[in-house]
């Protein structure tokens, strides 16, 4: 059952700190104790991750490939999702519709999503079942079979998810109409659920070149952990994957974008919600870069826990907000970070934004405290901790590391790095980048 | 000496897997299967009725605890919301700790802390559990009940409200309740803006006295802890806690209509439909049933291998995904299908729904269909025990419901012994065909023609399930 993905938050606010939490965790998560892992190339450059833990007896194999909605034609949007749920239709020795058969027929569970950036699949299994693992993601990137009737079936299944998802869903439009304006000119202008035009457009055709050039070994990095020998584990990979053949390299396009020069605002109105809504979005750097890891702890410090500022403040003491929420969205290239509010008791949404924006400033000018930055210590850490506890999370994140930073040993480094920021370069990154001339409010309106 | 040669021998194996071409056309086979094995947690009984439960796990550097006070259903009545709000008072403040000074105790150590009305919940790392475990208790133990912070929590009630007004999600989960269980069962009531705008701060203090409590209260600690340090902290903190005296609520029986019925909400904004077939069913955990229907539904509506998602989603398209589930337990609940359809394909949805029913309803499975799910749930148990708190949950679902004692070490066993025969028989039994309930949220003049021609009873409700009188 192949999902679309996101980061989205959820208005229920009971929730909203573990949402909070869950965001930055993903693309960080670390532990204290250092993950192992063994990695290295197959001679047609599919690369290997291979993290051994037998507390239980579970396996998770994964494969990511470096292809998403930012690798799509503008004319095409929502394609590489939808390719994803074809990825599910069989092989040239599976019928259609075996491929959910034969891993729940063994005791196992699957998925994939993809995102901006990458696509990822995965199976968890009892470990004695790791070969099937191999073959089923092997069948997939060798000879996967796509046929009109599979590109029929899912055009209507992925219009649903995205019915459910976005168009059915109390605030479901927000990230759309932020990212539009935001990324005007890079293809995270996007949402990798597409638009329906454009997914009754795709046509077998353009699948199999989108194959072609995208799912090759050479784009993928293919990441078991769990109960395994590794020295076996090893022998297996080969038995199934030496004989993809490599493709030619991916060349990704690159997307330079201007700053943006003064605020842009707009207004959204949703049929499904009857309290409004406030965002304000900021175009930050991407993953890689250090001052996106500081912009992390500055929502932790604006809305991380019942005690951070923004909560305490509007939620708590004036009960203006219903909900308020400071997150970064995290991308390959760039990222968003966006601040919102729902509000209480009819309370104004320009109230709000004059409210969220006083505890922004007050971040530009003065340091935070030293007990707030232990504080923010303490979280990460304990996040960072709660992260890794299961095979497949464990398998994304050294996913991750490798196909987006550059580094599988990425979750390793990660609370070393939080440790290293300091007060003040927290204080400055907020300056260089959350400033109003160079932002998106979106005004979340109930239609009709 | 002895690794190296086992190396050397794999090699040897490699290069003549190599030299002959795979034949992909063979899955390969499983290797041997795991040993599957749990510890039982270690249990001990407080004088006050809390039962603490320890699994010991030093794989991380983190505790997390959990009180569950088992109360069991409680019926509201024209105060529905007092039990929710009650939870959302006991995150205000103590009476020695303001929100904000609590809040920041938390925050400080980078812990998680979270009460409900029916327990609490704690997570922290090793070296600040204790400290993290004592404010959770001080949370449940003396609440201070500040009167703004109630206000605060009812206006927010009233806003959530309103804020899932048009959610067609909402509407369907409410709606599908209060119709199958009615409005004077706890299952089925739901909170309304006038019945939050009746409770006072003092329907709160009541309530917490007589369900805050550590009468059939269970404290789950899992993680980086030793059962005996677990015990200690558990009498520092509760030892001398004493509170009213719980008794399982016995509840009247409610039914199934005689005949199935459509019961139809109009949401005009809806793209999609909430569609839901259900019915009512006792199926408690020690039934002689409940291995056979857990396979039974697996084989319905389980995921994506089971025939809802084959049929609705992969053969139709009519929906991202369909499902069904069996609750069991104490006392009634449901089995329900759902899915969520566009609007325009609701009626076909309906009759495909029910195909699949009285197919389960009225032929075998076959062999293959039958040892496919039995394999899911072989696995899924390997897989569960990736979660150190399940073992947790086995021994509290033993005594909760009092099974027999090696309920989980034989629950494979009992589930690889149901035939085609049993499956047969407890589809007819749990899941309805004649007398069950269809309730479809969504937008009603879309598919109300098409479902007209069904020949089903068709009834329409509003969106606070009170039905609307002929138009």
């Amino acid at each position: 059952m192949p999902t679309w993905f996101t980061y989205k938050k959820d208005k229920n606010m009971r929730y909203k700190f573990l949402i909070t939490l869950s965001l930055s965790g993903l693309f960080l998560c670390a532990s204290a104790q250092q993950v192992k892992f063994t990695e290295y190339d197959l001679a047609n450059g599919l690369h290997v991750i291979l993290h051994q833990d037998k507390t239980a007896p579970v396996v998770a194999v994964s494969v990511m490939y470096h292809v998403g909605s930012k690798d799509e034609d503008p004319q095409r949007t929502g394609f590489a999702h939808f390719f994803e749920h074809l990825l599910f239709e069989g092989s040239e020795n599976m019928k259609r519709g075996d491929f959910m058969k034969i891993v729940s027929s063994n005791g196992g569970q699957n998925n994939a999503n993809t995102s901006q950036d990458r696509t990822f699949y995965y199976e968890v299994f009892p470990s004695n079942q790791l070969e099937l693992g191999l073959w089923l993601e092997s069948e997939r990137m060798l000879h996967p079979k796509i046929d009109d009737a599979g590109v029929k079936t899912q055009r209507e299944v992925v219009k649903e998810e995205k019915r459910m998802r976005m168009d059915n869903k109390p605030y479901g439009k927000f990230a759309e109409n932020i990212f539009s304006h935001l990324f005007d000119g890079h293809p995270y202008s996007w949402q990798p659920i597409g638009s329906m035009a454009h997914l009754d457009a795709a046509k077998l055709d353009e699948f199999i070149a989108f194959f072609k050039k995208y799912y090759a070994p050479n784009n993928a990095v293919l990441t078991i952990a769990g109960d395994l020998d590794i020295e076996n584990t090893k022998i297996l990979i080969a038995k199934y994957f030496n004989e993809v053949p490599i493709g030619v390299p991916v060349i990704k396009g690159t997307f330079e974008l201007k700053p943006i020069a003064k605020q842009i605002v707009d207004t959204v109105y949703d049929a499904n919600i009857q309290i409004p809504a406030i965002f304000a979005a900021y175009r930050i750097p991407g993953m890689k870069s250090r001052e996106n890891k500081v912009l992390e702890m500055v929502s932790t410090i604006l809305s991380g826990g019942g005690s951070s500022r923004l909560s305490t403040k509007m939620v708590d003491q004036k009960k203006t907000a219903l909900e308020v929420a400071a997150f970064n969205y995290t991308l390959e290239d760039y990222g968003a970070y966006i601040t919102l509010a729902l509000p209480n008791n009819n309370t104004p949404l320009n109230g709000l934004l004059t409210d969220i924006d006083a505890e922004v400033t007050r971040l530009q000018s003065d340091l935070i405290t030293e007990s707030e930055y232990t504080k923010l210590q303490n979280q990460f850490e304990n996040g960072y901790v709660s992260a890794n506890s299961k095979m497949i999370g464990v398998a994304e994140s050294l996913a991750n590391g490798y196909t987006l930073h550059k580094n599988t040993n990425d979750l390793n480094e990660q609370l070393a790095q939080v440790k290293s920021i300091t007060k003040e370069e927290i204080r400055d990154v907020a300056r260089k980048y959350l400033t109003k001339d160079q932002r998106v409010v979106l005004y979340y309106l109930p239609k009709k | 000496m002895k690794k190296i040669f086992i190396f050397a021998v794999s090699v040897l194996f490699t290069q003549a897997a190599m030299a002959q071409k795979l034949d992909r056309s063979q899955k390969p086979k499983p290797g041997p299967a795991p040993a599957i094995t749990f510890a039982d947690p270690v249990i001990y009984d407080l004088s006050n009725g809390i039962t603490v439960l320890v699994v010991e796990n030093h794989k991380l550097p983190k505790v997390s605890a959990s009180y569950s006070i088992d109360a069991g259903p409680i019926t509201e009545g024209s105060k529905a919301g007092v039990i929710g709000l009650l939870g959302g008072m006991l995150n205000e403040g103590t009476v020695t700790k303001t929100k904000a000074q609590f809040d920041e105790a938390v925050d400080q150590m980078g812990a998680e802390v979270a009460l409900t009305s029916g327990g609490g919940q704690v997570s922290a790392l090793t070296r600040y559990f204790s400290s993290a475990f004592l404010l959770m208790a001080d949370a449940l133990r003396n609440p201070a009940f500040p009167e703004g912070s109630f206000d605060k929590l009812k206006s927010q009630s009233l806003t959530n409200l309103k804020s899932t007004e048009r959610s067609t999600t909402a509407i369907s989960g409410r709606v599908v309740n209060a119709l199958s269980f009615g409005l004077k069962h706890p299952f089925g009531e739901f909170e309304t803006a006038q019945s939050i705008q009746t409770i006072t701060l003092e329907d709160i203090k009541v309530a917490y006295k007589k369900y805050v409590t550590p009468s059939r209260g269970y404290l789950t600690f899992v993680g980086d802890i030793k059962p005996e340090a677990a015990k200690a902290l558990a009498l520092k903190a509760f030892g001398d806690w004493r509170g009213s005296v719980l008794t399982f609520p016995v509840l009247d029986k409610v039914s199934n209509p005689a005949k199935t019925e459509v019961d139809v909400v109009d949401v005009p904004n809806a793209v999609q439909s909430e569609l839901t077939v259900t019915n009512l069913i006792e199926l408690p955990m020690s039934s002689p049933d409940y291995h056979a229907v857990l396979l039974a539904n697996q084989i319905l509506g389980g995921g994506a291998d089971a025939k809802l998602f084959r049929n609705l989603r992969e053969k139709h398209g009519f929906t991202y995904g369909a499902y069904s589930r069996t609750g069991s337990g104490r006392g009634q609940s449901t089995f329900s299908a759902t899915a969520s359809v566009r609007n325009e394909k609701v009626d076909s949805a309906v009759v495909e729904f029910l195909k699949e029913i009285t197919i389960m309803r009225n032929e075998r499975v076959s062999p293959e269909i039958l040892q496919n799910a039995k394999n899911l749930y072989n696995g899924s148990f390997a897989l569960g025990l990736e979660n150190p708190a399940r073992s947790a949950g086995f021994a509290s679902n033993i005594l909760i419901n009092k099974l027999p004692k090696d309920f989980y070490r034989t629950y494979l066993q009992k589930l690889n012994a149901v035939t085609a025969a049993d499956i047969l028989r407890v589809s007819k039994k749990y899941f309805n065909h004649d007398n069950s309930r269809v309730v479809i949220v969504g937008q009603a003049n879309q598919f109300l023609p098409g479902l007209k021609k069904t020949g089903f009873t068709i009834k329409e409700y509003d969106s606070y399930a009170t039905p609307i009188v002929s138009k």
